[in-house]
């Protein structure tokens, strides 16, 4: 137990959890870059200027970077609030990915009015199915699942490799990558001349969308009870937790598979093998930095595109190793978990709506 | 929001190469260049043209495509006048950068599209890759050999395709069996595609693997220790020195030296379509293990040499992938 002033404190202040993590993490790094014999000011200077220095910088670095990782961390938030623990969203992300580009390239000469609703309703019900795996193996069977989801994503991704070798290979079957999605199928940029996409723009509405539900509506209500306690919620809020955890399974999957398609029309324009270097995972950080609040998960994500693409200037300004900058991000995410009281604490305060 | 910017250093050029006057030189990689391998080889490259040609030199190691795209544009626009991109991974983003940028020329390592400012390097490792195989074929007693790819591209594909042929030309019989574990980096899958291999009668095995390779020399290791007659060749760079116990040879780039070259035509403004190399100019060669010399019979060395003969004079053609796309100059399908 924490002594009771620094429990009132952090009562108080609900940002100084996430703010001391990021504080003990700048500490540590600064040590161990010095360690290194770099220059922790000048590196963290470079970092800083990497992420936000220019708008181009902050636009097509920082927060093309913080798309999928805002997209996986509502998915991952609005799931833990309900306590289905989905560590799924990296397959139910290449299943939507997937999805979308078997739409986009099976139908050829479609409209981008037509056509990119069509892959971006693949993709919903593409990740909405892959999460479905594990909740009716959780509501009809007491699976645990932490582990299906799981698993789950070893399924997505031998499926993208098997899918991109075989059936969706590119026409000239070189590569093991699909054809580049026509042109209508596109996420347009945000800014002429910015790499940033229509697909950040999607995030945003995600997670208003997300909050609204979560904090005015009875579903949402019925979500957040069930994250407190089924239990409880099923005598006192007179209603079944099933359908609940259903919901929740479903709307944390769709988010997920949203993240994948807009991946591919906004920045890749193809699939293939290792499509995401672990979003999935990274967004479980990124949803418990934002101690699982939708418009928190916004900052959360830029956060760590900021910490992504800053790492690339480390890289290229300062000549610090990609080592380095995984080492960093890493840390910032055991920071977190070990200052963050994860989604037990919720059961006592509710959360911060 | 410039405002608060500022205090950043919000102006555009902040990390522009004004402040130089040499002419700077960048590399991307997609693994570390710590694998005494494909991705050391260019790094080498990098350092090279650092301290032949006094260039200025900047090295970043890439994860995701949307960090091609970035490192590629944040290089062009930060003064940097050639830019490799080590690997296939980066043709569609160095064909995107290469539109935007025209006065900066982009290298893509294995590419397959050339254009005004866009050229592919084609390594003919395939040529070096089959003189491996012939020793191969010579050294194999159970008439099995083992190949352990990374993920299965042509130019990987090739240089398998190129060492069956050469095997199969010192021993017609011989069995060959191949595995692409599905990643460059994974250790411990290359060490258990090499152990299976093994258990299957494989006493000869080449690998196409970046850092993973450790764990492929690993599993012949651990066969020779437990009283078994196996044999390793190296790949991409000369990796005799890597596991000098194990390594009878390896099928070697000069990557180091095309980059140079690269560097050199460019400053020259001669540099323009693929860059195609092979045994013919001395950039790939198959070179035997000094440490392990007897291994390989000195009648097949001397077959070996006839063989590198005839494809230098071109009297014995390699069987090969060719992944250029033939229209040199397209403009990106985008």
């Amino acid at each position: 137990m924490t002594p009771p002033s620094l429990s009132a404190a952090l009562r108080r202040w609900p940002l100084l959890r996430p703010a001391t993590a990021l504080l003990a993490t700048a500490a540590v790094t600064a040590a161990l870059l010095a360690l290194g014999g770099h220059h922790p000011g000048a590196v963290f200077a470079t970092l800083i200027r990497g992420a936000f220095g220019t708008w181009d910088r902050f636009l097509s670095g920082t927060l093309l970077r913080a798309t999928p990782l805002l997209l996986t961390g509502l998915a991952v938030a609005v799931a833990f609030r309900a306590r289905v623990l989905n560590i799924g969203a990296e397959g139910q992300l290449h299943a939507g990915a997937l999805a979308g580009v078997a739409v986009a390239v099976l139908l050829p000469g479609a409209t981008g009015l037509v056509l990119l609703p069509a892959t971006l309703l693949a993709a919903a019900l593409a990740g909405a199915l892959w999460a479905a795996v594990p909740a009716a193996m959780k509501t009809a069977m007491g699976v645990g699942e932490v582990i299906t989801t799981l698993l789950m994503n070893f399924v997505a991704l031998y499926l993208a490799q098997f899918l991109v070798q075989g059936p969706l290979q590119e026409a000239r079957g070189v590569f093991n990558q699909t054809d580049e999605i026509p042109a209508a199928a596109h996420l347009p940029p945000l800014f002429p001349g910015t790499r940033l996409h229509l697909g950040f723009l999607i995030g945003l509405g995600l997670a208003f969308a997300l909050w609204l539900y979560l904090t005015r509506t009875p579903g949402g209500f019925r979500m957040r009870a069930v994250g407190a306690s089924v239990r409880a919620a099923e005598v006192s809020g007179r209603f079944r937790a099933l359908p609940v955890i259903w919901m929740t399974f479903l709307a944390s999957g769709i988010v997920a598979g949203l993240a994948g398609w807009i991946q591919v029309a906004g920045v890749t324009r193809r699939m293939y093998e290792g499509l995401s270097p672990g979003w999935g995972y990274t967004a479980i950080a990124v949803a418990l930095l934002a101690r699982l609040h939708p418009l928190w998960v916004i900052p959360a994500a830029i956060l760590f595109g900021a910490l992504s693409a800053g790492g690339g200037a480390m890289q290229r300004e300062a000549g610090v190793p990609e080592v380095w900058v995984r080492g960093i991000e890493a840390l910032v995410i055991l920071a977190v978990l070990a200052v963050d009281q994860t989604a037990r604490a919720r059961a006592d305060g509710g959360g911060r709506d | 929001m410039c405002l608060f910017l500022a205090a950043l250093g919000c102006d555009a050029d902040s990390d522009s190469a004004a402040d130089s006057a040499a002419p700077a030189v960048a590399l991307l990689t997609s693994g570390p260049v710590s694998d005494a391998g494909w991705h050391a080889g260019a790094y080498e490259g990098l350092q090279l043209i650092g301290d032949s040609l006094g260039f200025r030199t900047s090295h970043q190691q890439t994860r995701t495509p949307a960090e091609f795209d970035e490192a590629f544009l944040a290089y062009a626009q930060s003064g940097y006048g050639l830019i490799f991109g080590h690997g296939f991974e980066y043709q569609d983003a160095a064909s995107r950068a290469a539109e935007l940028h025209p006065e900066v020329t982009f290298v893509v390592s294995s590419g397959s599209r050339s254009g005004p400012n866009l050229v592919p390097i084609v390594f003919g490792l395939h040529e070096a890759s089959y003189l491996a195989g012939m020793a191969a074929g010579a050294i194999t007693r159970s008439g099995t050999v083992g190949m352990v790819g990374g993920v299965e591209i042509p130019s990987a594909r090739g240089t398998f395709i190129a060492f069956a042929a050469g095997v199969r030309a010192t021993r017609p019989d011989a069995a060959v069996l191949e595995t692409f574990i599905g990643s460059w980096d994974d250790v411990s899958a290359a060490k258990e595609a090499a152990a299976a291999q093994l258990r299957q009668g494989a006493d000869a095995l080449i690998h196409n693997v970046d850092a993973a390779s450790f764990g492929f020399f690993q599993a012949v290791r651990e066969a020779r220790a437990r009283g078994g007659e196996a044999w390793a060749f190296g790949m991409n760079r000369d990796q005799n020195d890597v596991a000098p116990d194990v390594i009878v040879g390896s099928a070697v780039i000069n990557i180091p030296g095309i980059f140079l070259e690269t560097a050199r035509d460019w400053r020259a403004g001669t540099l323009g379509g693929p860059m195609l190399t092979g045994l013919a100019g001395g950039s790939v060669d198959f070179v035997p293990n000094p440490a392990r010399s007897g291994v390989i019979p000195a009648a097949s060395l001397v077959r070996i040499d006839e063989a590198r003969a005839a494809i230098v004079e071109g009297r014995l053609e390699v069987p090969r992938i060719d992944f250029l796309e033939p229209a040199a100059g397209d403009p990106p399908s985008s």
